[in-house]
């Protein structure tokens, strides 16, 4: 098993480097296999197969096998050279077109290679729980590059996927604040709006600062602060920016709590829109011209890294902590536990990761207003926290492509007046795809108050019992 | 001072006069949360529903039908959105029910937005109140003049209501202890049907007053003023009612006195500043009773 093993990691691996060379070196052979195909040299070609051709008849006609069996020899290697060429440059062009895609195969067939070698030669088995998640992950990414490649960067599919991706660490974030901890906070929009807007203002180009903030002299800061170096600090001034309201708000119980967050975050938004902040934020206009990202890869690895620390923090002491204080806060303090100190540590480390997210949705907007960051926009993420299942991060994750993708592309024929023959669909008119999908949000809050994961995980383990479980049943019951 | 009192006095009457369309929507949300413990995000919902049930039926109906049957709608849809919403979640976590009500305001702004188009309305001008008055140096509309008093008058009857009636006994040990309330054979559900009758009652009144004064109506028009009342109901302690009309008198004139400093785009602001202040430093409010938690 373990020579097979290596022997098939083996063979992925010269896939992959037959792979790459042929991504890396289309790009010079292309010409030379195109001169080969100019016309005069296919006219050529097809003259001396014609020729050969005649040969046969005549051979044949004169009653000479042998010749004729050369003549149709020639005949053949011409056109099977004829054929190698068109496919050699038909391979060459698909190369030429899906480089960067066929890059990304490769690499994802070492990475199954190095798993598969792992997996032969790990003892402990330490490794070999962590093959499969890394090359589902692999998959996961290098599937969305190999779309992206095919499917073009504007396309549906693509929108959906980064407005996705988007979504999923926003609600990630929330639910670690009102799914892991139980405080019931309607801050989120606030904390967005901070980080977009500290992105925003740190990563405007320089020579466009006069014209995006024309109505303050230009602005008052006259530098731009690479893209990543922007997120971070968004994240960090929403995080700073919670730590400072968290001392009078974490005090108060559920409802005062949900109160004054949805509070702080209607004062967040009229400050930032405030005049004789301008020269910082613009006032009530939007700012624009600041980095974006121009692949869908960007928000999938920020919004990854930012998830799988959350996932990290939540199987900690700390995340167990949380827990506790959800479940019951009396015992919990009882327990030793700090309240407020955990309490407090949730707060700024979700504000940290809304403060993020607002980072990408401004990125991926291209454009923020502070007027758009209402509490309808906390009660959006909300709701997909509650329909991912309060308490489990791959629920949230999955509500989140869920709702993006329901609401952006798979509800839009509601929208749509729609005409059967000369049959007018009833109700199909703008903003019923909204409402539609209001209904069916009600129902999963009303009818299946578990959302789709409960407050369990996507767990391969639970997925493989599950398997082998029916596998036994079955066994018995023949 | 003449200058002073004619340069300030159209902000304190508009102050009280959105005060008391405050007050009469503040109702609503502490009624309801004094029984349930339960904020009904929906309700400035349900307010700018009302509105928008003038807007079409005065289209087609005259005043002396359109505005009773608006009022009748509103109570049946206060009375549905209990119904269907909250009462299949009432041994549920509180923290559901919250959820359950920011769905069903989620649902109505969308569906009005679906009805509507998005566009935004005009409020019908109701004779007699939309008409133009002068006070002493002042020009405003009669609203102005009925609200505070109108309000005065509904929270008189209520508070009679509550006092002297058998509901309104059954609504205050409802409010005191729900489940003991329920072991001595009080109707949890009736009762709790009226709370919804009352405020949905209150809330169309109370937009019918706040929209001849602001006649523009949109479906999220009603959110603010929504979660200013809910801010005034907090601030005058939650679950009292002259506490909630108190507090909606003092943000309604504070918010004024706010716009007549020159500081219009804080005025919102302004609103939740002093609902955190409030929070921190009592928490329970003017008028409100103190928890104390049992383990």
């Amino acid at each position: 098993m373990k020579v097979f093993k290596i022997i098939l990691a083996a063979l992925l691996v010269i896939l992959a480097l037959v792979i790459t060379a042929s991504a890396l070196t289309t790009r010079g052979t292309l010409p030379t296999l195109l001169e080969r195909m100019d016309p005069e040299n296919l006219a050529a070609q097809d003259a001396a197969m014609q020729k050969a051709k005649d040969r046969v008849t005549t051979a044949l006609a004169e009653n000479n096998p042998e010749r004729a069996q050369r003549s149709l020899d020639r005949y053949i290697n011409g056109f099977s050279a004829q054929l190698t060429l068109s496919g050699r440059v038909g391979y060459d062009l698909f190369f030429f077109r899906n480089g960067p895609s066929m890059l990304a195969l490769a690499l994802f067939l070492v990475v199954a290679a190095a798993g598969l070698i792992a997996h032969a030669l790990d003892r402990s088995g330490r490794v070999r729980k962590l093959v499969l998640p890394a090359i589902l992950i692999t998959v996961l990414y290098v599937g969305v590059y190999i779309v992206e490649n095919i499917a073009g960067a504007n396309s549906m599919l693509m929108t959906v996927l980064k407005k996705g991706a988007i979504y999923a660490l926003l609600a990630v974030s929330m639910n670690l604040l009102n799914g892991f901890t139980g405080l019931f906070s309607l801050g989120q929009a606030g904390f967005m709006l901070i980080g977009a807007y500290t992105y925003a203002i740190f990563s405007i180009e320089t020579q466009s600062r006069a014209q995006v903030y024309q109505y303050y002299a230009g602005g008052i800061i006259q530098f731009q602060l690479p893209a990543l170096v922007s997120i971070a600090l968004a994240g960090l001034a929403a995080a700073l920016f919670a730590f400072l309201i968290g001392w009078p708000v974490l005090r108060l119980k559920s409802d005062y709590l949900a109160i004054a967050t949805l509070g702080f975050a209607e004062i967040i938004r009229a400050i930032f829109q405030y005049d004789g902040l301008g020269p910082l934020t613009n006032g009530s206009n939007l700012l624009r011209k600041f980095t974006v990202f121009d692949t869908a890869l960007f928000p999938f690895a920020v919004a990854g890294v930012c998830i799988a620390l959350i996932a990290l923090l939540i199987h900690s002491t700390y995340g167990r902590s949380f827990k506790a204080i959800r479940d019951d806060e009396v015992a919990a303090e009882a327990m030793g536990i700090n309240l407020y100190a955990h309490k407090q540590m949730a707060f700024v480390i979700s504000s940290f990761f809304a403060g993020v997210g607002g980072a990408l949705l401004a990125m991926y907007q291209t454009t923020v207003q502070a007027a758009a960051f209402t509490s309808a926009m906390t009660y959006e993420i909300l709701l997909i926290v509650v329909i991912g299942g309060m308490g489990s991060i791959s629920g949230s994750v999955i509500a989140s492509f869920l709702f993006v993708a329901a609401s952006e592309w798979w509800l839009r024929f509601l929208d749509n007046e729609t005409m059967l023959g000369s049959f007018r669909v009833p109700l199909l008119r703008s903003g019923f795809r909204m409402v539609v999908f209001s209904v069916v949000i009600m129902a999963v809050v009303l009818f299946y108050r578990k959302g789709i994961m409960g407050d369990r995980e996507l767990s391969l383990g639970r997925f493989r019992r599950r398997l082998s479980h029916r596998r036994k049943g079955g066994a018995q019951d023949g | 001072m003449t200058e002073f009192i004619s340069a300030n006095l159209p902000y304190l009457l508009a102050g009280i006069s959105v005060g008391g369309q405050y007050a009469l929507i503040a109702i609503g949300y502490t009624m309801v949360y004094g029984i349930l413990r339960l904020i009904n995000f929906a309700h400035g919902d349900i307010f700018t529903v009302a509105a928008y049930c003038m807007v079409y039926m005065n289209a087609t109906m005259p005043l002396y039908i359109s505005l009773p049957l608006t009022i009748v709608f509103t109570v049946a849809l206060g009375l549905a959105v209990e119904r269907v919403a909250y009462k299949p979640l009432r041994d549920a976590p509180r923290m559901s029910i919250m959820i359950s009500a920011i769905g069903v305001s989620y649902l109505l702004q969308n569906l009005m937005w679906y009805v509507t188009g998005g566009l935004a309305q005009q409020y019908p001008t109701i004779p007699w109140i939309s008409s133009t008055i002068s006070i002493y140096t002042a020009t405003t509309k009669m609203v102005t003049l009925v609200t505070p008093v109108l309000t005065l008058v509904l929270v008189v009857l209520l508070v009679q209501l509550i006092k002297h009636t058998k509901i309104g006994m059954a609504m205050r040990a409802v409010s005191r202890d729900f489940e003991t309330s329920r072991l001595m054979g009080i109707k949890i559900n009736g009762v709790i049907s009226v709370t919804f009758a009352i405020g949905s009652f209150l809330a169309a009144v109370g937009s019918m007053l706040y929209f001849s004064n602001y006649t523009a109506v949109t479906p999220t028009a009603g959110a603010m003023p929504g979660l200013k009342a809910f801010v005034a109901a907090v601030f005058g302690g939650i679950g009292s009612i002259p506490g909630a009309v108190i507090g909606a008198f003092i943000i309604g004139i504070a918010e004024n006195i706010i716009k007549a400093l020159g500081w219009t785009a804080f005025s919102d602001a302004f609103t939740f500043a002093l609902l955190i202040v409030i929070l921190i430093f009592k928490p329970t409010g003017l008028f409100g009773e103190a928890v104390h938690e049992k383990v």
